[in-house]
């Protein structure tokens, strides 16, 4: 069996490998410092339980498991924390599994046996119900299989179509996009401080406008830094984003 | 069965709310006792009033007693009827209806008496006073006592919410001072480390063993600044084993004289701060720099800390700083100030406090 060890701290990672090989000498142990670590491990290796402590820099445990829950075959995820009242009564509602620091072998025993895998409604209720965790930091997306995570602040439009959504961000520079199952509305709601909503099928980040441009069709079309098309505007929220603009100057 | 489930939730909500009433339950039978006794000792203080010597005495006694016994039991069970209705309301309100309706019943029942000594023609006990006289001396016995006995309500109420609040912020104060967060963090170190390094496991021990004998200590604890800064660095150690290198820290803090009394962990629950909100959600860590300086016979210790752009557990760094704010008006009196703010993504927290030197611990 595959474990994957999240934590930031290198002691907490060191007990629980040494944890783990007193239960089963043959396990094939990975680590990851953080969040975003896991996920990519988690790509590479395929583990099948992966360990997950809750606080961690960069990408917190809950969103991690977020995002690894979109994959087809997610490992079981086993949260271990020190202490967080909070994400604690969450895990206790929904009984999902976790250990608590200092973590006892036969309790990570008994855990690891029932390879409990979590469900998106479980993760979703302990989001709502955990005042500590932020926002995403990074929207996923499976490519090829593996899962890509796209950090927020790199994020220039998402742009639905009749499916899907596509997501078109800035990497190394050049603007690149890819597909993400999602809808434009809880996007809107949960990133509503740094985008806005130009058009029924469109989503902008706000710091990227350029400006606006009148066609002599009559239409307007809003030019983001970067992104060479320019993307179209409906009457409903001309107003606001005229507002937005001004604002800025 | 469908009909109890809805009773269930208002029955709650009652209870919830009865709580918050000043008054005590009058429908009790305790609370029954105490008006009979209270009323009775009324009629004793009322009987020696006038400065007479009659043989009549015990017989005005048994008079008076009947008759306030009376107005006690009308006037407590209007008011265990109306508590149901008064919950309802603010306690404002709830004393003024409870008000009118002891004097309403006082009325009555004053009322009620004169016809019926009227009636029964025993005029002697009353011959001295009209109609009117007697009900307007039975309203003003009356008001005094029961605003009185409201007003006394009231200050027993508020005493009880006060102690309430009191046990409930304790354990959200010792939080406040140090997070449970870090004793099963330190905990976990400890047991990673009792494999590995046995005698650092020791020295963790030891260090936290120290911070946590000077945590119980009482909240009024000074102590030398020498003794604060060797528990902070302890303090450091601590979370050091725990972060490794993404934990900087440097002391600038030379020129405080080694003998000024602080208030004990004054400092401790800063760097804290420091380390959960400018260390830990970074991958690269940052450093955390002491700045203590010695001017006018004042302190003035400066903790600053690379501000890590998540915003979350702002309550708990608030929770900390009101504490530490509220430690220093208990010893300083308003001669200490905290003060935060935040520049170039550097959040600075500064203490001043006055100098106050060690020998002088003795006298206070």
């Amino acid at each position: 069996m595959k474990v994957l060890i999240v934590d930031d701290e290198p002691l907490a990672r060191e007990r629980l490998k040494m944890l783990c090989q007193e239960i089963d000498k043959n396990f094939e142990l990975l680590e990851a410092q953080n969040g975003l670590q896991a996920v990519e491990t988690v790509n590479q290796s395929e583990p099948d339980v992966v360990l997950m402590d809750i606080r961690m820099p960069a990408m917190g445990g809950l969103e991690a498991a977020q995002h690894l829950m979109t994959i087809d075959n997610p490992p079981a995820i086993i949260f271990t924390t020190a202490y967080d009242e909070y994400a604690l009564q969450a895990f206790e509602a929904q009984a999902v599994d976790y250990l608590l620091k200092p973590i006892r072998k036969d309790k990570l025993q008994q855990a690891m046996e029932k390879g409990a895998r979590l469900n998106k409604l479980q993760l979703e209720y302990i989001g709502q119900q955990n005042q500590e965790v932020p926002l995403r930091t990074h929207i996923s997306a499976q490519v090829a299989g593996s899962l890509l995570l796209i950090p927020i602040a790199d994020i220039l439009c998402f742009l639905a179509d009749q499916k899907y959504i596509t997501v078109k961000y800035l990497k190394d520079g050049q603007v690149v996009e890819t597909i993400i199952e999602d809808t434009l509305k809880s996007l809107e709601e949960e990133f509503a401080d740094d985008f806005i909503r130009i058009h029924r099928n469109a989503l902008i980040r706000k710091n990227r406008i350029e400006g606006l441009h009148k066609q002599p069709d009559g239409r307007t079309l809003l030019k983001l830094l970067q992104l060479d098309e320019g993307l179209k505007v409906s009457r409903r929220h001309l107003s606001a984003i005229r507002k937005l603009i001004k604002g800025k100057l | 069965m469908q009909r109890k489930k809805t009773d269930t939730p208002i029955l709650n909500q009652d209870n919830s709310k009865q709580s918050s009433l000043f008054l005590p339950n009058f429908c009790s039978l305790k609370m029954v006792f105490s008006v009979v006794i209270i009323g009775e000792l009324l009629a004793f203080i009322l009987t020696l009033a006038p400065m007479r010597l009659e043989h009549q005495r015990w017989n005005d006694l048994a008079l008076i007693s009947l008759f306030i016994q009376w107005n006690g039991m009308v006037g407590s069970a209007s008011l265990c009827l109306l508590r149901p209705v008064l919950t309802r309301y603010s306690n404002q309100f709830a004393a003024v209806v409870s008000y009118l309706v002891l004097l309403l019943s006082i009325t009555l029942i004053s009322e009620i008496t004169f016809f019926v000594l009227q009636y029964y023609s025993v005029e002697e006990m009353i011959a001295s006073v009209t109609h009117w006289e007697f009900l307007i001396h039975n309203l003003l016995i009356g008001g005094i006592i029961s605003a009185l006995a409201l007003r006394y309500f009231y200050i027993q109420d508020q005493w009880r919410v006060k102690m309430e609040a009191e046990s409930c912020t304790r354990l959200q104060l010792l939080q406040a001072r140090i997070r449970p967060h870090f004793l099963f963090n330190s905990m976990n170190t400890i047991a990673s480390l009792t494999r590995t390094r046995p005698e650092t496991a020791e020295r963790i021990t030891e260090d936290l063993a120290e911070l946590f004998r000077m945590l119980f200590k009482s909240d009024h604890e000074m102590i030398p600044w020498s003794r604060e800064l060797d528990l902070c660095q302890r303090y450091i150690e601590i979370e050091k084993q725990r972060l490794g290198e993404r934990l900087h820290i440097s002391w600038q803090v030379k020129s405080v004289p080694g003998d000024a009394m602080v208030p004990a962990l004054l400092l401790q629950p800063l760097l804290e701060n420091a380390i959960f909100h400018g260390i830990e959600p970074e991958i690269n860590g940052g450093e955390v720099k002491v700045i203590g300086q010695f001017r006018n016979r004042q302190l003035v210790l400066t903790v600053q800390n690379s501000n890590s752009q998540n915003l979350v557990h702002r309550q708990g760094n608030k929770m900390a700083l009101d504490n530490i704010r509220e430690r220093l008006i208990t010893h300083y009196d308003g001669q200490a100030r905290l003060a935060c703010h935040e520049e170039d993504d550097i959040y600075y927290v500064k203490l001043t406090i006055p100098y106050i030197k060690h020998d002088k611990k003795d006298v206070t």
